[in-house]
């Protein structure tokens, strides 16, 4: 029943596209979006992981909802394809349950610093050993246009046909404060420089967060500016301050890290070195361990 | 003592200890091969107001607390007042005499006895004199059933080993006392056969880990809590590892994550936390991730009254979700079918990648008593998995159910929110949201069928008296309810109500039942009469928070039953 392809002599597995980190899903980004080349990075990306030893089957994805999130149906990874807004969340629970697997959650701009800031904030809080890559366009483009978090004021969408009346969040400044180990920006334009910084935050232990300018062609078409204003950083990572303090400039887009820095990740210290999927154990054991608490019970709360 | 069954209550504020006095007192009768059932009533507060612990006991099984109590100990000018009137006859009421108003003036239409020990003066003697109060139950305790100074200094030597010396000394003044100003005495018999003690909580805990949790996530809501701390507190010994986000959203969505890459997940909560989770339960639906969730209902709507009992959530365990996908719901009606039907519905989330909720109460929840479990009841999930090249998360089978395979993999495995084709790509082809919905609808006649071999209702009682029809923790109610009035009914519990277990009601549409649940509007009644046409005789409701006191209630169904 399913509309796949048939399998063709290439080799290639069933389910592949045109590569074999391609899908046959038919992809439905605009011609010229920026998403195209956030998938073409991620794709890099997954190879130069796979020349260090990091095998594609050890890195897994999800994505929220929105046009970001249709890079779910097509790159070829593992994982789930979440909710609007839930992707950061959904990450967490597939690196608790097994820590040994690489996790990278492609969210929207609308999606996460709208409808799921909380999970961001807290990802960045608690160091969840996850990359966020988030395709920033500014917009609510899969449901015609809106404003998102991150527009800005004056922007006039169906929603906001007077302009939008509030001034944009700055996610790089949100994520340093909130206690994020890895912040970058990254520009679809610049798609090496885009897949380099993917790869870092792969490999960075503890929580990546990477902003990716990306342009909307059909509702905020920025390439002019972001071709104008965004240069990689002359000097990259900066200590937390200057880090802070550059993520605040909004006259021009630096690229590149902004901060890296080292403490235990959530899932070393929540789980103390535990891989709940590896170490499942066996139904004696665990009837063993039950048996030993309940033995020991001799009133509530012991 | 009515059927030989002596209740002991003490009361007082907040921060006095008044729960540990409870478990002091359920530990002692367990420890004398007793049976004992505990009720914590307390108010949404950590200091002041009015708490108080009611422990039942009996040689044989008791399912309730009792209203009237054989003795009661008033640690407050409130607690005296409120508890007076539950003094049963020939009871002890042992209070400081500073809570009377009036001296001498003995408990509220009762033959009962008034002891008026200065608690408080004495605990004065000693340093931190608020944190003393406490022993004074299990002094009053041990004199009034009749054990020795050495019973009550071994007991302050395991439960108040604080400042042991200071306890001892208290405890014997308060005993000497006591023992002085009355003869009356309740000598308890002793059984050989001493069962452990858990709260419903921990026998939900401790069946899901038996039923390898390997995560539990939550967000703290009463009365669901205490389920999260314990398997906080009890990770490294079970197992299982405990996270606590930043909200029930975080929370469904985290596990979900997590059973997506094969692991056990569980999350809980009550009511307004759970209508948190309601998005995610159709994203666990739709991708077919196992999901296992434990709601235990406060007295609602909203925030409702957070530290007291309802069954009000019934229709909203059973409609949790939009769309159309399967769920299985079950609500235990003891503390050993808590593990048991916790065990069974992880078994079951695995086995169909479907959402199971243990549908439970503040009441069963947070009251605690002797449980006599077979640890080996529950099942171990293991779900179908894939073999050979060419993995497609959601294959096209006969019963619904796709194997499952987990990352690290070399197929790609990819699972979805969005309807989807056999690979887990998105689809809006007409003919493939067809087939997937058949093919998910599948499962619910799989379901059923596997459900259909589990004990989905439990008969109690004498068959051939007149039925009642109730579920969830309102069954230990009915049960007591039936030993204190010495009534013959036969009682028709049922365990599980999704999927609806039509097949136990065969026969019984002429029955005419009485429908005995803590709802308002009787839910579980017109669920009866939707599902299997039968309509009620009479209907017994609670909905106060308070749970049914047996006595009470017996004297509600014996109106009704003749």
């Amino acid at each position: 029943m399913t509309k796949r392809p048939a399998s063709d002599e290439t080799k290639l597995p069933l389910w592949a596209g045109p590569d074999d980190l391609t899908t046959y899903g038919e992809n439905t980004w605009c011609p010229g979006c920026g998403n195209f080349a956030i998938l073409n990075a991620a794709k890099s990306a997954i190879r130069s992981l796979e020349e260090e030893g990091v095998g594609r089957e050890r890195v897994v994805m999800t994505a929220g909802i929105g046009q970001h999130a249709k890079i779910f149906d097509y790159l070829g990874l593992s994982g789930i394809y979440s909710l609007h807004g839930r992707a950061v969340a959904v990450a967490q629970g597939m690196k608790l349950a097994n820590p040994d697997m690489k996790v990278i959650a492609f969210v929207g701009d609308g999606d996460t610093m709208g409808e799921g800031l909380a999970h961001l904030m807290f990802a960045a809080k608690r160091n969840s050993d996850i990359t966020v890559v988030m395709h920033d366009n500014g917009v609510y483009a899969l449901t015609t246009g809106q404003r998102s978090p991150l527009s800005p004021e004056g922007y006039k969408g169906p929603s906001t046909p007077h302009g939008n009346t509030e001034p944009p969040l700055n996610p790089l400044v949100l994520a340093l404060e909130a206690g994020a180990t890895f912040v970058a920006r990254g520009y679809s334009g610049d798609i090496s420089g885009l897949a380099e910084l993917i790869t870092d935050g792969v490999r960075h232990r503890g929580f990546s967060f990477i902003d990716v300018l990306q342009p909307c062609v059909t509702f905020n078409n920025r390439y002019s500016e972001y071709n104008e204003l965004a240069k990689p950083m002359t000097e990259s990572p900066l200590p937390f301050d200057e880090a802070l303090a550059l993520a605040r400039v909004r006259e021009t887009l630096p690229l590149g890290v902004f901060y890296r820095g080292e403490r235990g990740s959530a899932e070393e210290l929540l789980a103390r070195g535990r891989n709940p999927v590896v170490d499942h154990g066996c139904r004696e054991d665990r009837l063993a361990a039950v048996r030993k608490l309940l033995i020991g019970s001799t009133r509530p709360g012991t | 003592m009515l059927n030989d069954v002596f209740t002991y209550l003490v009361a007082g504020k907040a921060g006095e200890g008044i729960k540990k006095a409870g478990s002091v007192a359920a530990s002692l009768f367990a420890g004398m091969g007793r049976r004992a059932f505990q009720y914590d009533d307390y108010q949404s507060l950590i200091r002041g107001g009015h708490n108080f612990s009611i422990v039942s006991t009996a040689m044989r099984e008791v399912g309730s607390q009792y209203g009237r109590a054989e003795l009661i100990v008033a640690l407050d000018a409130r607690s005296y007042e409120k508890h007076r009137g539950s003094l049963a006859d020939g009871g002890v009421l042992v209070c400081d005499p500073d809570v009377i108003s009036e001296e001498g003036v003995a408990p509220e239409g009762t033959s009962g006895t008034l002891v008026t020990v200065p608690l408080r003066e004495e605990a004065a003697k000693y340093p931190y004199p608020e944190l003393r109060v406490g022993v004074a139950g299990a002094a009053a305790l041990c004199a009034v059933t009749g054990l020795s100074p050495d019973d009550l200094e071994a007991l302050i030597r395991d439960e108040y080993p604080r400042d042991l010396e200071n306890n001892v000394a208290y405890g014997r003044a308060i005993y000497e006392a006591i023992i002085s100003a009355t003869d009356v005495r309740f000598p308890l018999e002793r059984g050989d056969d001493v069962l452990p003690i858990l709260a419903g909580n921990e026998a939900i805990a401790l069946g899901a880990a038996a039923a390898g949790l390997d995560l539990y996530v939550a967000y703290p809501m009463t009365p669901s809590s205490s389920l999260l701390h314990y398997l906080a507190k009890h990770d490294d010994a079970l197992g299982v590892t405990v996270m606590h986000p930043e909200s029930e959203i975080a929370v469904a969505n985290i596990a979900i994550g997590a059973a997506s890459m094969g692991a056990r997940a569980m999350v809980g909560s009550s009511g307004g936390g759970f209508a948190l989770m309601e998005e995610a339960l159709s994203f666990a639906g739709m991708a077919e991730t196992p999901l296992l969730c434990m709601l235990s209902a406060r007295s609602g709507p909203s925030t409702g009254v957070p530290t007291y009992t309802e069954q009000a959530d019934l229709r909203f365990a059973l409609n949790q979700g939009h769309g159309e996908f399967s769920r299985v719901v079950a609500s235990p009606g003891s503390f050993s079918e808590a593990y048991r039907v916790t065990a069974e519905l992880m078994d079951i989330a695995w086995r169909f990648q479907t959402v199971g909720i243990v549908l439970t109460e503040k009441h069963l929840s947070e009251c605690s008593a002797t449980i006599d479990i077979d640890i080996g009841a529950a099942p171990w999930p293991e779900p179908k998995l894939a073999t050979g090249e060419g993995y497609r998360r959601y294959a096209i089978t006969d019963d619904g159910v796709s194997p499952m395979l987990f990352p690290p993999s070399e197929e790609l495995i990819k699972s979805s929110s969005y309807e989807h084709d056999e690979y887990g790509v998105t689809t809006e082809d007409a003919e493939t949201i067809t087939v997937m919905h058949d093919k998910r609808n599948r499962k619910l006649a799989a379901i059923e069928k596997h459900v259909r071999g589990l004990s989905t209702a439990v008969w109690h009682g004498d068959p051939d008296a007149p039925l009642i029809l109730t579920y969830g923790s309102t069954t230990m109610s009915v049960l007591e309810a039936l030993r204190a009035g010495g009534l013959r009914a036969a009682v028709l519990q049922l365990v599980y109500l999704e999927p609806f277990p039509v097949w136990e009601l065969e026969g019984l549409r002429g029955a005419r039942p009485v429908v005995v649940e803590q709802s308002s509007t009787g839910q579980f009644e017109k669920l009866l009469r939707e599902k299997a046409g039968i309509e009620a005789s009479a209907s017994v409701r609670r909905y106060d928070g308070r749970p049914f006191d047996p006595v009470e209630l017996a004297r509600s169904l014996e109106e009704v039953l003749s």
